[in-house]
């Protein structure tokens, strides 16, 4: 069925709302004023909200380092989440964890992770489970070209083939794990080429492209809701901010140019030109949205600073499982 | 003189697109790519070429496969930036050409032969089935295709002699660039290229093909489940919806579905049809380009498109002139 202007809509909001929220979180955090490392999510708004828009109530995510884009196209609640990064008790984990464990157990984000390939054996549990427990939900696990390489998601994929779970593994390739190109540090440039060898499908799909990711996950996380088992989905993205932060560590990896062109395929400017084009969304209606959003950040950022930090005799409560 | 190097295209974007999930299409991966590009080399270096041109790439399908065989083959890699788009194989076909390629093998789908015959139109074209709907592209053993274009490439066998020349559409969009499709081209309801395939055949509404084949995945399969015979020297158009009747095809691998075909009718090479957006354009297979409500899109079928290089036609040429026989010393080879 072609996509409704309403779906359409849906995917551009999602993406201007991790957008919006990662350029300020940048800001904040150059200025000083958020602490600890941010691994920002701009570029690759595509894919999580591409694979968002087809989860619902008890399906879960498990995310990445790179974690923000993940909760907030799920729907995470924007003051929760900036309380988390400034590390005040109103945060998602009552301002312990910070940026790479925020989570949301309502929404099925079973959280950020500081482990590169720390999700996969999570998101095979969460699968296990749903198809233990004979619901119909599924389990999406985003991670990079880096965790691919690691044992965890070989042998997270592996069980997932073999039990047929109901999880589709999406690889964010961002062409670099930290600063290392992928030619670095792997021997393969498609990792969708890895399903073959766990013995379910691997598809490539254009990352930028909000609406091609939407077509490929709905199929895939349909295909896992059947029964079907799981899916590899590489989505051939990249990020426009550095591995850490914005103007990030001065480490040289990549060229301007580089970054210059990947910005030409901007994910939100290439879906706010199609939508204009077909008149779903003109520039006025686009800037609406946006202000909208922005007063939504505006509002949680004062929120998150005049909240108070965790109260220093709270310091091992929600550590330890009681 | 040998007539000129061989070119290489092989696209690591085929046979990995939705349609692994949508049908039943088979993965192909860079590793099989490889191993294809492997045997044809050693077909190639066999039959006398001595130099492969190619699109060097992050993929390294080319790179990789060419370990081992230089010499005889001598790598002269192409002078064309790599983008990860279906631009590389459109820009690595007009590399090919100006490099003077006697041959250019193709691995991918119809698709990726489209791209090429656009950079390249009229391009002497080996194509070897690594994709999705292989229609175009010809399943054989990659070991005689390489001999094929081998033999060409050394001077051997005469272009003439080892391929025929295949039918084309030309495709005019209303104030854009033109393109072409080499099997079929369709107009498709949506608003998005998306995830490119064409699979529900709810969305279809019109086509025009150059095949009509029961055997074949695809649009091409139309005609041939309805039992129409390609008409000489013309392409075949289909309107599709109600009325009319519902012909179950198989429109990507293991995937058979049914399509209300309205009319049919032959368009004659030459003869021009005309269709009007707002709707998608598929060619070969993936939806290409967005036609706006209105925009006029202009289709001609003609005979002149790519050269189409059969490894079967060349080979048994060569045979013919005892191309492969040396004979042992201090016997007769026979009477």
């Amino acid at each position: 069925m072609p996509l409704s202007a309403e779906t359409l809509r849906d995917l551009h909001r999602r993406m201007l709302r991790i957008r919006l929220f990662e350029e300020e979180a940048g800001r904040l955090s150059e200025a000083g004023r958020i602490p600890g490392a941010l691994h920002l999510y701009v570029g690759e708004e595509a894919v999580a909200a591409g694979v968002a828009a087809h989860l619902g109530p008890g399906d879960q995510v498990t995310s990445t380092h790179r974690g923000h884009g993940h909760l907030v196209a799920v729907g995470g609640d924007f003051r929760q989440m900036f309380a988390e990064l400034f590390g005040r008790a109103t945060g998602y984990c009552r301002g312990k964890g910070g940026s790479m464990h925020i989570a949301d157990m309502d929404l099925g984000m079973l959280g950020a992770n500081g482990i590169v390939g720390g999700g996969p054996p999570i998101a095979v549990g969460a699968a296990f489970s749903n198809k233990y427990r004979k619901t119909q939900n599924v389990t999406a696990c985003f991670f990079g070209d880096g965790a691919s390489n690691e044992g965890s998601f070989h042998e997270a994929a592996n069980m997932a083939g073999l039990y047929r779970l109901p999880l589709i593994f999406v690889c964010e390739n961002n062409g670099f794990g930290e600063f290392t190109r992928q030619d670095r540090h792997q021997a393969i440039r498609d990792i969708a080429d890895r399903a073959a060898g766990y013995g379910f499908p691997g598809i490539v799909v254009d990352g930028m492209d909000a609406v091609a990711v939407y077509e490929a996950a709905g199929e895939a996380i349909a295909r896992a809701r059947r029964g079907e088992g799981p899916t590899l989905l590489e989505c051939k993205t990249y990020r426009f901010f550095d591995h850490v932060g914005v103007r990030g560590m001065g480490v040289v990896y990549r060229s301007d140019d580089e970054v210059r062109a990947w910005r030409e395929r901007d994910p939100i400017t290439l879906l706010e030109r199609r939508l204009a084009e077909l008149g779903i969304l003109d520039e006025a209606g686009a800037a609406a949205v946006r202000e909208a959003i922005q007063a939504e950040v505006r509002e949680a950022v004062a929120f998150a600073e005049a909240s108070p930090f965790p109260d220093p005799a709270a310091l091992t409560e929600d550590v330890y499982a009681s | 003189m040998p007539p000129g190097p061989i070119g290489v295209i092989a696209n690591p974007a085929s046979g990995k697109d939705i349609r692994r999930l949508v049908a039943r299409a088979p993965v192909s991966a860079d590793a099989d790519k490889v191993a294809v590009l492997r045997r044809f080399f050693a077909g190639a270096a066999a039959a006398g070429a001595r130099a492969i041109c190619y699109l060097p790439g992050p993929h390294r399908l080319a790179e990789d496969a060419l370990e081992g065989f230089a010499p005889p083959l001598q790598p002269v890699p192409l002078p064309v930036p790599f983008t990860g788009s279906a631009l590389d194989t459109r820009n690595a076909a007009a590399a090919c050409r100006d490099r003077g390629a006697a041959a250019v093998v193709v691995l991918g789908g119809d698709g990726t032969c489209r791209a090429a015959a656009a950079g390249w139109p009229g391009l002497p074209i080996l194509p070897i089935s690594t994709g999705t709907n292989n229609v175009f592209p010809l399943a054989c053993e990659p070991t005689a295709a390489g001999a094929a274009a081998g033999l060409v490439a050394a001077g051997r066998v005469p272009i003439e002699a080892a391929a025929v020349r295949c039918p084309v559409i030309t495709v005019e969009v209303e104030g854009e660039p033109p393109d072409l499709a080499l099997v079929d081209a369709a107009l498709v309801d949506g608003l998005f290229s998306g995830a490119r395939a064409v699979w529900r055949p709810g969305e279809l509404r019109a086509a025009l093909v150059l095949r009509s084949d029961p055997a074949v995945t695809g649009l091409a399969a139309v005609g041939g489940m309805l039992g129409l015979a390609m008409p000489p020297a013309a392409a075949l158009a289909f309107d599709f919806g109600e009325p009319g009747c519902a012909v179950r095809v198989p429109l990507a691998p293991g995937l058979i579905a049914p399509v209300d075909v309205r009319s049919y009718r032959p368009v004659p090479f030459g003869e021009a049809v005309e269709w009007r957006g707002p709707g998608i354009l598929a060619l070969d297979g993936e939806r290409e380009r967005r036609l706006l409500p209105g925009q006029r899109t202009r289709l001609v079928p003609s005979a002149a498109g790519p050269l189409l290089i059969e490894p079967r036609r060349a080979l048994s040429c060569a045979a013919r002139t005892g191309c492969f026989i040396e004979p042992l010393s201090g016997a007769p080879y026979a009477d």
